[in-house]
């Protein structure tokens, strides 16, 4: 299934509380952690979490995630892979 | 008031998954054994088991009363504070007409988290409030003080992983400052599914046992059990003619203020808790013997900690006792301390238990095998969620 | 040696910050419970004042409990008229009856929703009983020791303790020294199951036989030091705790009582064997509610009555029993010594001792 990008980012401003910031303050290829939506190690585990609660996709381990959470686009692609049809 | 006046330590207790009494604690990680395992107490969804330190044996000393009446973790702290009042040859009778306060930590055994109540109370079954009345009932403090009828102040210390250190840190300064003549201090925790599942939520629990120090360390593992002191003062002392085992001679407290679940990468809050324990004491580094760290086997806690540990304590032994207890969070700096003083007593602290290779970002060792310590005072260090950390310095010089 | 109280920070029912407090003790009228869950009505503390310090981003994940803790504890240093301040030189201590349950029932609502896999690592940190305590270190730069005690109704009396030991032993300058505590559903539901729907109920503290009590909740915060700044509203002389049923007389002489009676029949009726017959008595529960750390909310009376000089009259739903005299009206405060007292339902009791800083 391809995820849309914006739908995913609408599930992390949400979730992550982060509220005043909008989808298109989020660009797709900016690194999510480390840069200027202010997120930190709690929030990178909290997502962990939501990605599990609403893809259905583990992210097993920290190693997993730095790869998954180098951006949104690359988070897509990370569920797109892992989700099961 | 003499803020470093040495406050006698005349009894002591323990209760882990490594042993039923201090005693037994110490023949097993002297052995270098341990054994933990997959919880056997709840059962969880999750796809991956994560081994926990539980105590499988009946807890000793404890009645159908207790039983029926009292959270598991108030039953550890009961069975502790059995062992540590005997081992100072107290009881009810003997305490009565003394000041004597607790001061106990803990985390699950202050909070109000019965899983099946909420389950009930949310699909609108009702609950009855036996379940409230349990946790109304159960607070580690109040509890020792009612079963020996005690006449001094209670306080639950609720500093997450650091709060059996503080509650030892307390109570000796209730000694000092002549607001009790005995204080029954530790901490206790019971192994909770609720916790269980918080700490894997935060990725920082290892799937296998736990590895401290070590470069491939993965997180840590969980634990229960309780370790207790009876801490008495000058007066109490002359008054029945008992020595002392060991003297809580400093403790100090520092906050990081950094972030809430990570420590200060530098260690800033627990530099100024050594040093403030320094201060305390009148003691400085090459006077310790030995350092039983905090040692969670997380990879950011060992790598703070083992920071500190080369730039102040270069060349001193140092172990993680958690490879034998699991971390056992409030009760956890208390069952440390009560560790160290039995290794002062013993002349020798175990090896470190789940380490066998340098992490190069940490670049420092704990002790891998068993080691004879020569000098008689040891510091013992808490680092908690929150950014607090705590550390005490115990002796037996002098005794 | 003296503990002076240098500033407040105070949040509950009646509103947000001291001066609030002071308008509604001068007008002696109860606040007004509301129920919100279905439950039981409460009293629900007003933390706006918290976005005055902070922006609301910084709270995005910071649970209800400590957002009522981060008030108190800006209300206070900003009272105190202290910018900025020794940060490694400051203690903070922090009580509370029952911690952050919401979140604790949150972390449990994330695990029985989506399954243990979807345990929320945010709530359950924010869980952690210091979690409080933790954010006031970082948002207000707190470095000293940090210490949270949970002792039920006697968590104030005990958390008081350790915060004036750390300055009698000037392990630490100054402490901040701060009681919390939240209402929650399930406190509700336990209301309700142990005292019936009681949708209009109000509080009526001392009198004998009726249960009327009206959980609340809030935060109450003091900047506690052995120096006496200028705006200092009074000192602390004594704490003291104990069993009431082997209560000997530890009360200081020529002192105005502030009961923290709070409609539980079981603790209320215990009052008459500590305070002695004839001894002028008040009551102020009906402006917070029941809260287990209710002394705090006293203390923070005492301290504006000492401040003042004056005696505020007690609420118009307090029973006024035949054994104490009690302040109607309000008046000029002729005692040396306010003592706020608490006597919790198993039987403890506790005696905080305020008189003027001289």
């Amino acid at each position: 299934m391809t995820i849309n990008m914006e739908e995913l980012k609408e599930i992390i401003i949400k979730e992550l509380f982060l509220e005043d910031i909008t989808p298109g303050d989020i660009d797709d290829n900016a690194p999510l952690f480390g840069g200027g939506l202010g997120l930190d190690s709690l929030d990178a585990v909290e997502l962990v979490v939501i990605i599990q609660k609403h893809f259905n996709v583990e992210i097993k381990d920290m190693d997993e995630g730095r790869v998954a959470f180098e951006s949104i686009k690359s988070l897509a692609s990370f569920i797109e892979e892992h989700q099961k049809s | 008031m003499n803020r470093g006046a040495p406050v006698a330590i005349t009894g002591t207790g323990c209760l882990s998954a490594s042993g039923e009494s201090l005693m037994q604690n110490m023949k097993t990680v002297f052995s270098g054994k341990r054994a933990p395992g997959k919880p056997g107490a709840f059962s969880s969804s999750h796809p991956v088991i994560y081994p926990v330190f539980e105590i499988k044996y009946p807890i000793p000393h404890i009645n159908d009363q207790h039983k029926k009446y009292l959270s598991r973790t108030a039953q550890l702290a009961l069975a502790a504070a059995a062992e540590a009042i005997m081992d100072a040859g107290l009881d009810t009778e003997a305490m009565n007409g003394l000041r004597v306060g607790v001061c106990m930590g803990t985390t699950v055994g202050s909070t109000m988290n019965d899983e099946k109540f909420y389950r009930d109370f949310k699909n609108r079954l009702e609950p009855d409030m036996s379940a409230i009345s349990r946790y109304l009932n159960s607070n580690p403090s109040s509890v020792i003080s009612k079963e020996y009828s005690l006449k001094g102040p209670c306080q639950t210390i609720v500093n997450a992983c650091s709060s059996g250190t503080d509650a030892i840190g307390i109570g000796a300064s209730w000694i000092r400052s002549g607001i009790c003549d005995i204080v029954i201090a530790g901490g206790a925790d019971e192994l909770s599914r609720i916790s269980y599942n918080g700490f894997i939520s935060l990725m920082i629990t290892d799937s296998d046992p736990c590895r401290p120090f070590d470069k491939n360390r993965k997180g840590l593992n969980l634990g229960e059990g309780a370790g207790l002191v009876v801490l008495e003062s000058e007066y109490s002392l002359k008054r029945r003619n008992k020595r002392a085992k060991a003297f809580v001679i400093g403790y100090g407290s520092a906050s990081d203020g950094y972030h809430l679940t990570a420590p200060h990468p530098e260690g800033r809050g627990l530099k100024r808790a050594i040093a403030d324990a320094f201060i305390e004491s009148g003691k400085k580094a090459s006077d310790i013997g030995f350092i039983n760290a905090h040692g969670t086997a997380t990879p950011e806690n060992d790598l703070a900690e083992a920071r500190v540990l080369r730039e102040i304590f270069s060349g001193i032994p140092f172990l993680s006792t958690k490879g034998y207890t699991g971390h056992t969070l409030g009760a956890a700096g208390a069952i440390e301390a009560v560790y160290t003083v039995a290794s002062l007593e013993a002349g020798q602290i175990p090896v470190s238990a789940g380490f066998s290779e340098i992490d190069p970002y940490a670049a420092i060792s704990p002790v891998t095998e068993n080691t004879g310590i020569s000098l008689k005072t040891a510091l013992s260090e808490s680092l908690a969620f929150g950014g607090q950390n705590a550390v005490l310095i115990l002796t037996t010089e002098g005794i | 040696m003296k503990i002076y109280i240098n500033g407040t920070g105070i949040a509950g029912g009646f509103g947000c910050g001291s001066n609030v407090l002071l308008n509604r003790l001068h007008t002696g009228v109860a606040c007004e419970p509301s129920s919100q869950d279905g439950y039981y009505p409460a009293f629900h503390a007003d933390i706006s004042s918290l976005y005055d310090f902070v922006p609301k981003k910084s709270l995005r994940r910071i649970d209800h409990f400590s957002q009522l803790a981060l008030t108190g504890a800006y209300l206070t240093f900003n009272e105190a008229g202290q910018d900025s301040f020794d940060k490694m030189a400051t203690g903070l201590v922090l009580c509370s009856g029952y911690g952050s349950a919401k979140t604790t029932f949150s972390f449990l609502d994330s695990i029985i929703d989506s399954g243990d896999i979807c345990a929320s690592p945010t709530l359950f940190s924010n869980s952690v009983h210091n979690a409080a305590a933790g954010h006031i270190s970082m948002m207000l730069g707190i470095e000293g020791p940090c210490l949270t005690v949970s002792q039920f109704e006697i968590s104030v009396y005990s958390g008081l303790l350790s915060a004036i030991q750390w300055l009698r032993e000037e392990r630490v300058g100054q402490v901040l020294f701060g009681a919390v505590d939240e209402y929650f559903d399930v406190l509700g539901y336990c209301y309700q199951r142990r005292y019936g729907r009681n949708s209009n109920i109000s509080m009526s503290p001392l009198a004998p036989g009726i249960q009327s009590a009206v959980p609340g909740e809030g935060a109450a915060f003091f900047l506690l030091s052995r120096d006496k700044a200028t705006n200092c509203y009074g000192a602390i002389t004594s704490v003291n705790t104990g069993s009431v049923k082997d209560f000997d007389d530890i009360l200081p002489e020529e002192s105005f009582y502030i009961l923290n009676a709070d409609g539980h029949i079981e603790s209320d009726k215990n009052y008459s064997k500590i305070i002695p017959e004839g001894s002028l008595v008040s009551c102020y529960t009906p402006y917070y509610g029941s809260i287990p750390t209710g002394p705090a909310f006293d203390m923070a009376i005492a301290a504006l009555s000492l401040r003042e000089g004056r005696i505020f009259p007690v609420p118009v739903n307090v029973i006024r029993p035949d054994n104490y005299r009690i302040p109607v009206q309000e008046s000029t405060l002729n005692q040396g010594n306010i003592s706020c007292v608490k006597a919790g339902v198993k039987g403890e009791f506790s005696i905080i001792t305020l008189s003027h800083p001289g």
